[in-house]
C-alpha cells in the first residue's frame, strides 16, 4: 500500500497529460468531423474527392506514423512544430477523419422525404439541418461515437514516440525503476477507471437521446 | 483515384530526397541560444529515469548536470523515444544523444561520439547452481531483450547461440521481463547489459542470483553528437576530462554503481 501511495504522483502527473491530450481532440475533432462528414456530400467535386483522399490516409496509415511523419518530416520541408502541437495536430486529423466517417453514415439513413417535408414547411438548409437532421444523426450515430471515444483513451499512449510522459511511459518509468510490475497493474487500473466513467457518462446521454423508445 | 496516388507517391520521393541535410557546425547557434539539449529516454533505469516526484535522476543525469558546470552552459534535458534517438538528434530537437549510448560502427557512422565515459559488458546472471560458464548454457534456454545491443554481442557467437534451447535466446521487450522469466523458472539464464543486470539485482535486494565470470564481450558508452558540431565535440572531451580529474566522475559513479 505505501509503494503505491509512492507511485501516485507520477502516476497522476501522467494521467493529466493523458486526459489533456484525450479532451483537446475529443473537443477539437467532434466539431470538425461534424464539418466533414457534411462536406462528404458536397455537390463540388473537387472538394469531395480531396477529402476522400484524406479520410484514406488518415485511416489507411497508423496514427503513430502520422504523428512521426507531422513531428519528424516536415521540418525538412520547414514546418517546425512544438512536441504537443504536433501530436494534437496529428489526433485532431486522424479522430476527424473516423468522427467524419460516422457522422456521414449517420447523415445517410435519414430519408430523402424528411429534406423535402422541411423544405415544404419552409425551412431553409442550415436550419434543416441543424433543427431536423443532426439531431437524429446525433441519435443514431452515439453508440459509435462512443466505442471511437473510448478507443482515443487508449490511442493517446502513442504520444511516447515523441517523448512525451502520459500515463502508461509513466508506468514504464516505474516499471524500470523499481524492477516491479506492479506499476504496469496500476496504470491498466487507471485507464480502466478512466473509460468506467466515461461509459457511463455516454450511457447517460444514449438514455438521454433515447426519446423514441 | 489513381492520379491523386500517383502525385502521392511523387511527393513522398521529392520529401526523401530534401531529406539530406547539409552538415555545418552549429555549437555557435547552441550557444547562443544558451542551452545544450540532452536527449535521454526516460525509461531507462539507472542511466536516466524518473525518481516518485517526477524528477529526471540517474548517472547520466548527474554526470550531465556536472558537465554542465564545468562549461558554464546550461544543459537541458529533453525526454524522447529511444528508437527515435537518431532522427531528434538530426532534426536539431536535441544536440546531444546521452542516455548509456553504446558506441557500434553502424552509429558512428551516423554521428560523433564523445571520448567514452563508462564501460560495460554483457554478463550472464543465473539462479541455477549448475551453470557455471558459456559452455553450460548448453540446451538452456537464455532470455534477452530484444533489439538491444545484447542481443548483438551474443549473435557475435552463433556456435554458443545455437547451442541454446530452441537454437536461439527467447526474446523479451525488457530486461524486466526478461528477468520475470528468469524468477519464474522458465528461463536457465539472462544476458543482459552489466549496468542494467546490476541495478535489477540491487533493485530486487536478494543474493540468489549468480553473475558468471564468463561474458560477451565489453561495449563502451559514449555522448552522441553530430557530425557538423565539432566545437562542441571538443568541448564535451575537455569537460569530461577535467570531471575524471577533479574526482566529481568517481563521486558519481559510485552513487550509482558501487556493489
Amino acid at each position: 500500500m505505501g509503494y503505491l501511495k509512492d507511485l501516485m504522483p507520477s502516476m497522476l502527473s501522467g494521467t493529466m497529460e493523458t486526459m489533456k491530450i484525450f479532451i483537446i481532440t475529443l473537443v477539437l475533432s467532434l466539431p470538425l468531423g461534424i464539418v466533414l462528414g457534411v462536406l462528404r456530400k458536397s455537390k463540388i467535386k473537387l472538394l469531395a474527392r480531396i477529402l476522400e483522399v484524406y479520410i484514406l490516409i488518415m485511416r489507411g496509415t497508423p496514427l503513430m506514423l502520422q504523428i512521426v511523419f507531422i513531428f519528424f518530416g516536415l521540418p525538412v520541408i520547414g514546418i517546425s512544430l512544438d512536441r504537443y502541437v504536433a501530436v494534437l495536430i496529428a489526433f485532431v486529423l486522424n479522430y476527424t477523419a473516423y468522427f467524419g466517417e460516422i457522422f456521414r453514415g449517420g447523415i445517410d439513413t435519414i430519408d430523402k422525404g424528411q429534406y423535402e417535408a422541411a423544405k415544404v414547411l419552409g425551412f431553409n438548409k442550415y436550419k434543416t439541418f441543424t433543427k431536423i437532421i443532426f439531431p437524429q444523426v446525433f441519435k443514431n450515430v452515439l453508440p459509435s461515437l462512443s466505442n471511437e471515444v473510448i478507443t482515443l483513451v487508449k490511442d493517446t499512449s502513442l504520444v511516447y514516440i515523441v517523448g512525451i510522459g502520459e500515463l502508461l511511459r509513466a508506468g514504464k518509468i516505474a516499471s524500470n525503476r523499481d524492477a516491479s510490475l506492479v506499476p504496469l497493474v496500476l496504470v491498466g487500473f487507471i485507464y480502466l477507471c478512466i473509460t468506467w466513467v466515461l461509459t457511463i457518462l455516454l450511457n447517460k446521454l444514449e438514455e438521454k437521446y433515447a426519446y423514441y423508445e | 483515384m489513381k492520379k491523386l496516388l500517383i502525385a502521392l507517391s511523387l511527393s513522398m520521393v521529392l520529401l526523401v530526397g530534401c531529406g539530406e541535410k547539409k552538415e555545418g557546425d552549429k555549437t555557435a547557434e547552441i550557444y547562443e541560444k544558451g542551452t545544450i539539449v540532452m536527449g535521454v529516454d526516460d525509461t531507462f533505469a539507472p542511466m536516466g529515469f524518473r525518481d516518485n516526484n517526477g524528477n529526471l535522476v540517474g548517472f547520466d543525469v548527474d554526470l550531465a548536470n556536472e558537465l554542465s558546470k564545468e562549461l558554464g552552459k546550461k544543459i537541458d534535458i529533453q525526454p524522447i523515444d529511444w528508437s527515435m534517438k537518431e532522427t531528434e538528434l538530426n532534426s536539431g530537437n536535441i544536440d546531444l544523444i546521452w542516455n548509456g549510448y553504446s558506441v557500434t560502427k553502424a552509429r558512428e557512422e551516423k554521428v560523433n561520439f564523445s571520448d567514452v565515459y563508462l564501460e560495460n559488458k554483457q554478463i550472464i546472471v543465473t539462479l541455477d547452481e549448475n551453470i557455471k560458464s558459456k559452455a553450460d548454457l548448453k540446451d538452456k534456454k537464455v532470455a534477452v531483450q530484444n533489439g538491444s545491443s545484447t542481443l548483438d554481442a551474443i549473435n557475435k557467437e552463433p556456435e554458443v547461440v545455437q547451442g541454446f534451447s530452441g537454437g536461439e535466446p527467447v526474446l523479451f521487450d525488457t530486461n524486466n521481463e526478461a528477468f520475470l522469466d528468469l524468477e519464474s523458472g522458465r528461463s536457465d539464464a539472462v544476458v543482459a547489459d552489466e549496468v542494467l543486470a546490476k541495478y535489477y539485482i540491487r533493485q530486487k535486494n536478494s543474493d540468489k542470483y549468480r553473475v558468471l565470470d564468463d561474458n560477451f564481450g565489453e561495449e563502451v558508452y559514449a555522448i552522441g553528437m553530430r557530425k557538423g558540431d565539432k566545437q562542441l565535440l571538443e568541448d564535451i572531451n575537455k569537460g569530461l576530462s577535467s570531471l575524471r580529474e577533479n574526482g566529481k566522475y568517481d563521486e558519481i559513479y559510485d552513487k550509482w554503481f558501487k556493489d
